[in-house]
């Protein structure tokens, strides 16, 4: 009997969710694509951490072992487009995992390597490499946004000259990154633009192997008269197509979950959506963050908010607000009494960056109506699949079996 | 064939789950430790063969205490996220 | 509501809070903005109170002063100091307590260093005025070894302030007895109860933040203060804030600004200082009462912490 075969069933994306702490490296603010609807507006091929930089970071945070105290971590490397640093990457991860061991930290036993990647170097020597030597310890997500026209709309090669979309340089890769992450979810972005393509892009998606599609609308006040209805036809247009096709049995879409469109208690339910300041961010400059979108290259309108450096430490009176900040206090009264407030989510780097001074406590409302809309059509979808679970005699066996969607936590 | 054939504690699942991640972060520093690092080499390689065998003797623990069913071919295996245990079979 | 504004009558006017004053050159306020605000306050019902500068005020300010009731501080180096309602020194050293008379309002500030230095020459003012007030200028530089000194401080202070209770002269000192009287927060106020108009006739929630940047005002008198996100100023905004028991604290929002850049969320060195403050009031209480009856119903409890933040916290 061998009883050392553990099957590890675990959602990589929600690793330890709630309970981890994530520090994220900007190792560039470079990347080969422009995407139409990227918040990263100050990308330059300039910003590139040092060694000595990350060195110093992970000196500092595992100096720092009381200030620390969460059971696991997961380091981030984000740009940018993170795998041009691939070899940066790589001593900083053999870094990590040689200090971790030499000082006994707690984090030995439990610690990930996150990326989100635009999928274009994958399958380069080097990021395969590394990626056979951490095969345990890792988490990447590849982005792509769906059919080809969909993805290669907003997903553009950086560049003089004309357009030219990233598709057929990113799905080329989907193959190998399945074979080696089976359960890996992709990130699918929706602005104005987007909307008549969602439907096709879903099922497209799931039509290249991707079981988990976690899809959101954009954060900034991008939206125009009547994309609320155009979002509505298209879910309701997907929910038709996931129930009739019975992809509801292995596949997700994140845009549907039973969770959204209730009302919210005010005492009970008043938690924060946004990670910001349980999250620690290091950009090349070695400063820290509360969450990447408060570094400068984020930042439309306001200041970075830095709550310390690699020398000097972290700054706690700047972490306050953050560790303070629940759901009705940064609420308009609108969002407090809505009665389909659960699973409106917020950015706090865009609700800072559109606020009307610099507070990350005023929330940004300019999704409302495209959540109002989501939830008519979450609704439908519901409905109808439970209906038809319930004439099909299967919906205990659906309830035993459904995937678990979570709400997405930036 | 896999069959559910019990389940633990979420103290007890906690604790292989630990030695689980200790053991695949352990092998994937051998992969970077050389023997002439002085420091941690050593004490890599006795890290290794303790945890490996506590492991093993979390799952005979665990089994004896418990009495799961077994099959010659086969093994158990645990979800961590509901604590159950599976008996897998060709 | 709006219950105060302060009218800076010069860049130079004396402060009385945390903030220093950083303009060196005097720039007095326009008369016409002058009486713009004095109708203005009385339109929207307010009370007013003036900052002075060093200078004595030409006759018309003087004049079109007196048509409102106000306030008036000054620093005791003004001109006019003997006409000040609340006087104001520089420093613990720079107050002779001979020149002081029971009816007075002084407000004292102080750096750190010298607090420490010098508060045991306050047991010689305590005698001589009805209010002192101390501000500690500097307590965002506090480190722990500054609050063990400060709790011991304030330990040999509320002796001479219940000598003074004892011997039937009830004087109101800040920071030993305001949250003896409080049964509810009562705060600066800077942002939700109170303005300020600096000199060029613009609105600031304070003289500090007028001194910081003069282009982060909230409206000029000809149009109305027109503060944005005005709620982040009250407490119910406050997450920290409105947990808490300290209720004489400052709850100074510039100070909140500058160390966590946010109006509504005090630095630790705020809250624990206060909670110092507040602790010690509760022992003076206490040792007031054990010579006789004292405000009985006011009760200070025993807590654990020193700052409301361990307690409000997400991340724990």
């Amino acid at each position: 009997m061998n009883e050392e075969k553990l099957k590890i069933k675990e959602d990589a994306q929600q690793w330890e969710g709630g309970v981890a702490k994530n520090i994220t490296f900007i190792v560039t603010k470079d990347c080969q694509l422009a995407c139409k609807y990227c918040y990263l507006v100050g990308k330059n091929e300039e910003e590139r951490m040092s060694w000595e930089v990350a060195k110093q970071a992970i000196d500092y945070i595992f100096d720092h072992e009381n200030d620390f105290p969460e059971r696991s971590v997961v380091f981030d490397f984000i740009g940018g487009e993170p795998f041009l640093e691939i070899d940066l990457i790589e001593r900083i991860c053999d870094y990590i995992k040689t200090e971790l061991f030499r000082r006994q930290h707690h984090w030995f036993d439990s610690y990930r390597f996150s990326f989100s990647t635009n999928g274009i170097n994958y399958d380069t020597q080097k990021v395969q490499r590394f990626i056979e030597k951490n095969a345990s310890h890792l988490s990447i997500g590849i982005t792509i946004d769906g059919t080809q026209r969909k993805h290669d709309l907003n997903r553009i090669w950086k560049g003089d000259g004309p357009e030219r979309g990233s598709y057929n340089d990113v799905v080329r890769n989907i193959p190998l990154w399945l074979s080696q992450f089976p359960g890996g979810g992709t990130k699918v972005t929706i602005s104005s633009a987007d909307i008549p393509y969602i439907r096709e892009s879903v099922l497209h998606l799931y039509s290249l192997g991707i079981h988990e599609v976690n899809i959101n609308v954009v954060f900034e006040d991008v939206w125009q008269e009547g994309d609320d209805r155009r979002f509505e036809e298209q879910l309701m247009l997907l929910a038709d197509d996931i129930i009739d096709g019975d992809y509801y049995k292995d596949y997700s879409c994140s845009f549907f979950s039973e969770r959204i469109g209730k009302p919210l208690d005010p005492v009970k339910e008043n938690n924060n959506w946004c990670g910001a300041g349980r999250m620690l961010s290091i950009d090349a400059a070695g400063n820290f963050y509360p969450c990447t979108r408060f570094a400068a290259y984020s930042l439309r309108e306001k200041r970075p908010i830095i709550i310390g450096n690699v020398r000097d430490g972290i700054n706690k009176n700047r972490l306050r607000p953050f560790l303070t900040l629940d759901r009705t206090t940064q609420s308009p009264q609108e969002c407090v009494d809505c009665e389909v407030a659960s699973g409106c989510a917020w950015c706090q780097g865009e609700n800072y960056d559109a606020a009307e001074t610099p507070t990350v406590y005023q929330r940004s409302t300019a999704i409302c109506l495209m959540h109002k809309a989501r939830v008519r059509a979450n609704n439908y979808y519901w409905n109808r699949l439970f209906r038809k679970l319930e004439k099909d005699g299967s919906r205990e066996e659906f309830e035993q079996n459904k995937r678990n969607v979570k709400p997405e936590i930036c | 064939m896999k069959k559910e054939v019990g389940y633990v504690s979420a103290e007890e699942r906690d604790e292989i789950q630990r030695l689980f991640e200790r053991r695949n972060g352990l092998t994937e520093l051998a992969k970077i430790l050389t023997p002439d690092n002085d420091e941690l080499y050593e004490r890599l390689v006795a890290d290794m063969g303790d945890t490996a065998t506590r492991f093993q003797g979390w799952w005979n623990d665990k089994s004896a205490k418990y009495g799961w069913e077994s099959a010659p071919e086969g093994h158990w295996e645990i979800d961590f996220n509901d604590c159950k245990i599976y008996l897998i079979t060709n | 509501m709006l219950k105060y504004l302060i009218i800076q009558l010069d860049s130079t006017s004396t402060s009385f809070c945390h903030y220093a004053v950083n303009r060196r050159e005097p720039c007095l306020m326009p008369l016409d903005t002058l009486r713009k605000a004095i109708r203005w306050s009385m339109i929207e019902n307010v009370n007013v109170q003036f900052l002075y500068p060093e200078y004595p005020l030409p006759a018309e300010y003087a004049d079109a002063i007196e048509t409102i009731d106000h306030v008036k501080i000054m620093q005791a180096t003004a001109a006019d100091a003997g006409k000040a309602d609340i006087v104001v020194f520089d420093g613990i050293a720079s107050v002779d307590a001979d020149s002081l008379s029971e009816d007075m309002s002084i407000v004292v500030r102080t750096g750190k260093k010298a607090f420490f230095a010098e508060y045991a020459m306050l047991n010689a003012i305590l005698p001589k005025v009805s209010r002192l007030n101390v501000v500690i200028t500097d307590i965002a530089s506090f480190a722990d070894d500054d609050f063990t000194t400060y709790e011991a401080a304030l330990t040999e202070l509320a002796v001479a302030v219940k000598n003074e209770y004892v011997g039937n002269h009830p004087v109101q000192f800040n920071l030993l007895t305001d949250r003896i009287m409080l049964k509810e927060m009562n705060n600066c106020g800077a942002g939700s109860e109170s303005l300020t108009l600096a000199p060029n006739g613009r609105f600031y929630v304070c003289p500090a933040f007028y001194f910081d940047d003069e282009s982060d005002s909230v409206g000029d008198i000809d149009n109305g203060p027109s503060l944005k996100n005005p709620q982040l100023y009250k407490l119910g905004y406050a997450p920290i804030c409105r947990v808490c028991d300290a209720f004489h604290c400052h709850r100074c929002v510039w100070l909140n600004r500058r160390t966590t850049l946010e109006v509504n969320t005090p630095s630790h060195e705020q809250c624990a200082t206060a909670h110092i403050e507040r602790n010690a009031s509760r022992r003076l209480l206490e040792a007031i009462r054990e010579v006789g009856e004292f405000l009985p119903g006011m009760e200070i409890p025993e807590i654990d912490y020193i700052d409301p933040f361990e307690n409000v916290r997400i991340d724990r």
